[in-house]
């Protein structure tokens, strides 16, 4: 108490007096401006017109919004995986093939390299009873027998 | 002045007197409750701002007032409350943690342009400014506001004596504070 007593002279030696200031006529505009942000405020809350069907869907038409936010939210990162899955099986089904096809034409002769390049690609695929067929119908029996013989 | 509010209640109340009675209201109470609003927040852009929030409010909802306490009681916790509710949000605003009141409010008090005051009020300031919430705002309106511990009991909704306990806590403080430092 008494060290309290002997520190109430520090605070009473300050005068008491407000040390804030404010800018001129603050005062006298106040009202007015107050008053022009009241209007304001009234002419952001017009009265509200609620269009009785959209009332009636808003519940629905929140509900579907949800929903397709969902399917986005699941389907984008989805599809990103996959894709990013299909483009890398592609790329090593590309490097297997580039790989085959290097093999092929160093294993071969000039002439047939370019024996090869002339021949039309169709892109036609045939099936192995294609081809039986075809060699049957176009070579005779001692042409084959002769052919295998070799 | 209680007949006065009483008068100036009834008229805000009704709809065809409301915006007379509102502009009553504000020039009466502008200048107690911006000095209230202020001190706690200290900045005079800032007490501005708080100023007209207070007034929206009590535009709004002077329908809810039941005058249970009188009109100037209820008025010095309308400010009060908007006071700490816009410190918490620009502190929350500038990424500040929400328990270091008194580095925002110092900030405020160095960069305010309005303080008018010599080395020493800026000291006591200071000191004002490192006391807790309720200390602080208990301190200033006793010692610069003047009012009665009854009333300030109705603003906080606080005990007179946890009040009397506060302000003398908060002077020792203060004390301490102008003690410890040059000036």
């Amino acid at each position: 108490m008494n060290k309290y007593k002997n520190d109430q002279p520090r605070l009473s030696e300050i005068k008491k007096e407000n040390p804030f200031g404010v800018p001129a006529n603050y005062f006298d505009d106040f009202p007015a401006r107050l008053q022009a942000r009241i209007d304001a405020e009234k002419e952001v809350v017009p009265p509200e017109k609620k269009n009785r069907f959209i009332q009636f869907i808003k519940p629905a038409l929140g509900l579907a919004a949800s929903f397709a936010l969902v399917a986005l939210l699941v389907y984008w990162p989805v599809k990103m995986y996959l894709t990013s899955e299909v483009v890398e099986s592609a790329q090593q089904n590309n490097s297997y093939e580039e790989e085959f096809s290097s093999m092929v034409i160093e294993n071969i002769d000039d002439t047939s390299f370019f024996a090869l390049l002339e021949e039309p690609d169709n892109g036609i695929e045939f099936s192995e009873e294609d081809l039986l067929s075809y060699v049957s119908t176009n070579l005779s029996e001692y042409e084959l027998y002769t052919e295998t013989e070799k | 002045m209680e007949s006065d509010d009483r008068v100036l209640i009834a008229n805000l109340k009704r709809e065809e007197k409301r915006d007379l009675a509102f502009n009553l209201l504000v020039t009466k109470y502008q200048e107690r409750l911006y000095w209230h609003i202020r001190k706690i927040v200290v900045s005079h852009d800032d007490a501005d701002d708080v100023l007209q929030n207070t007034f929206i409010k009590i535009w709004k909802n002077i329908d809810n007032f039941r005058q249970e306490s009188s009109l100037y009681t209820w008025l010095y916790r309308i400010a009060t409350n908007e006071s700490l509710t816009f410190i918490n949000s620009n502190k929350r605003k500038h990424f500040m943690p929400m328990n270091d009141t008194s580095e925002f409010l110092m900030n405020n008090l160095v960069s305010d342009p309005y303080f008018e005051g010599d080395k020493i009020q800026l000291k006591l300031q200071e000191a004002i400014l490192s006391l807790p919430e309720k200390q602080r705002l208990v301190f200033n309106m006793k010692y610069f506001e003047e009012m009665k511990y009854e009333e300030i009991s109705e603003v906080l909704d606080t005990s007179v004596g946890a009040l009397k306990a506060s302000f003398h806590h908060a002077t020792k403080k203060i004390e301490a504070y102008l003690k410890n430092s040059d000036y």
